[in-house]
């Protein structure tokens, strides 16, 4: 039968004119709408004010106010995955709404089609991506602006946590089309969750570990951003790329494409049954987001490369052919290139021991060297061997907090016992002018006693932590070095100007320091090794 | 006239059962009342029409599209109001979002405009006072009406109502009556019930199914005359009758045969339905 028929033109109020554009144009429309209902969901509200309540917190303190670019990038990765798992949770529940409240016998013979639609919650996740972005963007520069910050950010790094945001989301995606099940997501979680335990572990190795979205360090040593060896350029490749592939199997796998085929025979409205997928455009997009994601993966997993080992080989064991050096009040300062700024830092200090110590050290020339131990990448923990040229003092890659105590013991530890590596195998009299030289010019001396021992104690025998090989302090070093700092500086200044040679003589006592520095001699146990 | 619909030959099956068998249809601009029993094949027709499923064989066109082709679904979809038998909701949202989502997927893309629209079929169900609430927050009638707004947005040429009515109280019923009386000005509306008080009320055309085939089309009257001289009063229920029933008035109502002599009543619409259906469905 052939039918004549004339349709009528009248386009329906508000729409805009029939044909491709305008689909994308209503894609847009629902992804915004989409967009709206996912970033006022409960969940992803909750996560999005724990992330900012969390990175504000903690940005306020972090790094003791002298970031190295290279880490405070990396400190902006984990986070981001609380808002992550809220928007794979929520973009999933958002996508099997129609199937759980029963709307797709509705929604099915409406004009957008089930895989623009899918494009369409996928689009809605950009809004939260950028979001993250933007808290990134945030901690970062913030990082960036505080006065003490050194180094270079990664771009790569800083992309981490908006990928990951996106990947996850759009796996909620997929699996909310795969799996129409509310469980879906929650169990998508268990199973992520589980995963990136093992995956984390070291000796999986980095092909492994380098799978997931945000790959942390063992170490808090801050390494002078060319020795990183993070392939993260190829790891936000990676994870843009698996995200991509996500999306677009997202799409390919949203049901009737095309639509129904038409049939044999001539006429019009010969209808038969049968859906298929024809999207040629995604199929090859597909490949190529899989080809994007398996060069990520295969580059990020190659390992560091030759010339960053040796790099770390050259700034670990050659660092005077990298540094700058600059001369102040009789002391020189050689930093790595990218710490030159920090010489005022270390050189206030230097001054401030130096002038506890008074004309017995006014001429002596001293060397605050920059150091770091990165033959092991940014996994190891190596310490760093003591310098054995005299005169010479280290001085590590990070500052503020704990180390800038720590670095006035190792400069005191110099000027008393002439070289670094003597001074670690202090354990004589000699480690009582050693501390209070170090600590007497402090804010709070007492404060910055506790802080330099390991266990954060002010009495009894401990471990002075150090750059390079930690000292050891007596019950009795500690009792006298404790009486000093609550004397008068200037008192304890003119008895140790005045018997420096003898404070400063190797094997002397600790009863002959007191003595020398007018207290009694102590009544603690006065043993190195206890 | 440029018939709405045109169907030939539609046949379509779930399965072993034979849901459509060989339908041919014309449609125009009013109220046209699909009338039948449970498993006529009523929504089957109405969701083939609707471009929800593909019929297995049949020719048809829709506002002058050809649904076989993807462009020509597009085109149907893009003219069609549909409500689908108990429609779903998003409980959490608005009458006014629900409205608005359904806009968008009819590819209603102006905001401006489109949110116009959708508060102007809100206005038309009359739930402008409520578009804000959640749809959980509202009544059965309210949901439903929100779902004939749905259907409504975007001015379609050819509205599909699959049992609008059920489930409705009597006073939400007559208000839904009058929604889909003025909805049927200048639009073609077919409008599945089991309601033959809706088709005497609201249609000027009516097409009664039964086991997937078409057994009446015509319009009210001609489906009333149908029963011209079969209905009669008797003090027993007549063995002979098709279907029989006892009055409010003491009396029986037989429709079928009459004997000779019967008191002979005047039809209505349902005995013209039940004398369609043949016995079929009458016992039920």
């Amino acid at each position: 039968m052939t039918t004549t028929t004339t349709a009528i033109v009248t386009p329906p109020a508000g729409a805009a004119p029939a044909g491709p554009r305008a689909s994308w144009a209503a894609v847009l429309a629902l992804a915004g709408f989409e967009a709206r209902g996912l970033l006022t969901r409960l969940p992803v509200l909750l996560a999005f004010a724990v992330y900012a309540g969390w990175t504000v917190w903690r940005t306020r303190t972090s790094f003791d106010g002298f970031p190295a670019l290279q880490d405070a990038d990396r400190a902006t990765q984990t986070a981001p995955l609380l808002v992550g798992l809220a928007v794979l949770f929520s973009v999933s529940q958002a996508v099997l709404r129609s199937r759980r409240y029963d709307t797709e016998r509705h929604f099915a013979v409406l004009v957008l089609p089930p895989w623009r639609r899918t494009v369409a919650h996928l689009l809605s996740l950009v809004p939260a991506v950028l979001l993250v972005a933007v808290c990134v963007g945030g901690q970062f520069g913030w990082e960036a602006l505080k006065p003490g910050a050194v180094g270079n950010g990664s771009p790569g790094e800083l992309l981490v946590g908006p990928l990951s945001v996106l990947l996850l989301g759009t796996l909620g995606v997929l699996f909310a089309r795969l799996f129409a099940s509310a469980f879906a997501a929650p169990l998508l979680l268990v199973v992520l969750l589980f995963f990136s335990m093992f995956a984390a572990m070291p000796q999986d190795g980095d092909a492994i570990r380098w799978l997931m979205p945000v790959v942390g360090d063992y170490s808090t040593r801050t390494l002078p951003s060319e020795l990183l060896g993070r392939p993260a350029a190829w790891h936000a490749l990676y994870l843009a790329g698996l995200a991509l592939s996500v999306a677009l199997a997202a799409v390919l796998v949203s049901g009737e494409g095309a639509g129904a085929r038409s049939g044999s025979g001539s006429g019009p409205g010969r209808v038969l049954k049968g859906r298929f997928v024809d999207h040629r455009g995604v199929h090859a997009g597909l490949a190529g987001a899989v080809a994007l994601t398996l060069l990520g993966a295969v580059t990020q997993a190659d390992g560091v490369p030759a010339e960053t080992e040796k790099a770390r080989m050259r700034y670990s064991t050659t660092p005077q052919d990298l540094q700058k050096c600059s001369e102040r009040d009789g002391t020189t300062y050689c930093a790595f290139p990218e710490w030159t700024s920090r010489t005022d830092d270390w050189a206030e200090v230097v001054d401030r021991v130096r002038s506890l110590a008074g004309d017995a050290v006014r001429d002596r020339p001293l060397v605050v060297r920059q150091r770091v131990e990165a033959r092991y990448g940014p996994d190891g923990d190596a310490a760093m061997t003591p310098l054995t040229d005299p005169n010479q003092v280290s001085v590590g890659t990070t500052w503020g907090g704990n180390r800038v105590p720590e670095f006035a013991v190792a400069v005191a530890g110099v000027l008393v016992t002439g070289k670094e590596a003597e001074a670690s195998a202090l354990c004589d009299g000699r480690l009582v002018t050693v501390m209070w030289l170090a600590l007497a010019g402090g804010a709070e001396p007492m404060a910055d006693l506790s802080r330099v021992r390991v266990d954060d104690s002010t009495s009894g025998a401990a471990v002075v932590i150090s750059e390079t090989e930690p000292l050891q302090m007596t019950a009795a070093h500690t009792e006298l070095v404790r009486e000093l700092l609550v004397r008068p500086r200037e008192e304890v200044g003119a008895k140790v100007t005045a018997n420096w040679t003898e404070l400063t003589t190797p094997k002397v006592t600790t009863d002959r320091t007191a003595h020398l520095l007018g207290l009694d001699a102590p009544e603690e146990a006065d043993e190195c090794g206890e | 006239m440029t018939p709405t619909v045109s169907a030939s030959g539609l046949s379509l099956r779930f399965g072993g059962t034979r849901a459509l068998d060989d339908v041919s249809l014309r449609l125009s601009a009013g109220v046209t009342g699909l009338l039948g029993p449970n498993g006529a094949g009523k929504t089957s027709l109405l969701r083939v029409l609707a471009t929800a499923v593909p019929a297995d064989r049949g020719v048809f066109t829709v506002l002058g599209h050809d649904p076989g082709t993807s462009r020509g679904r597009q085109e149907v979809r893009r003219r069609l109001g549909y409500l689908p038998q108990a429609p779903g909701f998003h409980p959490d949202f608005t009458a006014f979002e629900f409205v608005d989502y359904v806009a968008i997927l009819k590819e209603l893309t102006d905001r401006t405009a489109r949110h116009r629209e959708v508060r102007r079929v809100l206005d038309e169900v009359g739930l402008t006072g409520v578009r804000g609430k959640r749809l959980r927050k509202l009544s059965g009638g309210m949901r439903q009406r929100t779902a004939l707004a749905a259907a409504l947005v975007g001015d379609p040429a050819f509205l599909v109502l699959d049992e609008p009515t059920v489930g409705l109280d009597p006073e939400q019923r007559m208000r839904f009556r009058e929604l889909i009386a003025h909805a049927g000005e200048g639009r073609t509306v077919l409008l599945s019930t089991h309601q033959t008080e809706d088709v005497a009320m609201l249609c000027n055309r009516v097409v009664v199914m039964a086991a997937g085939t078409v057994r009446f089309d015509g319009t009210p009257a001609e489906l009333t005359a149908q029963a011209g001289g079969r209905v009669w009063s008797s003090a027993e229920r007549d063995p002979g009758a098709k279907a029989g029933w006892r009055t409010g008035l003491g009396t029986y109502r037989n429709v079928g045969d009459p004997p000779d002599g019967a008191d002979l009543l005047e039809p209505t619409l349902e005995d013209g339905y039940l004398l369609t259906l043949d016995g079929a469905a009458v016992a039920a």
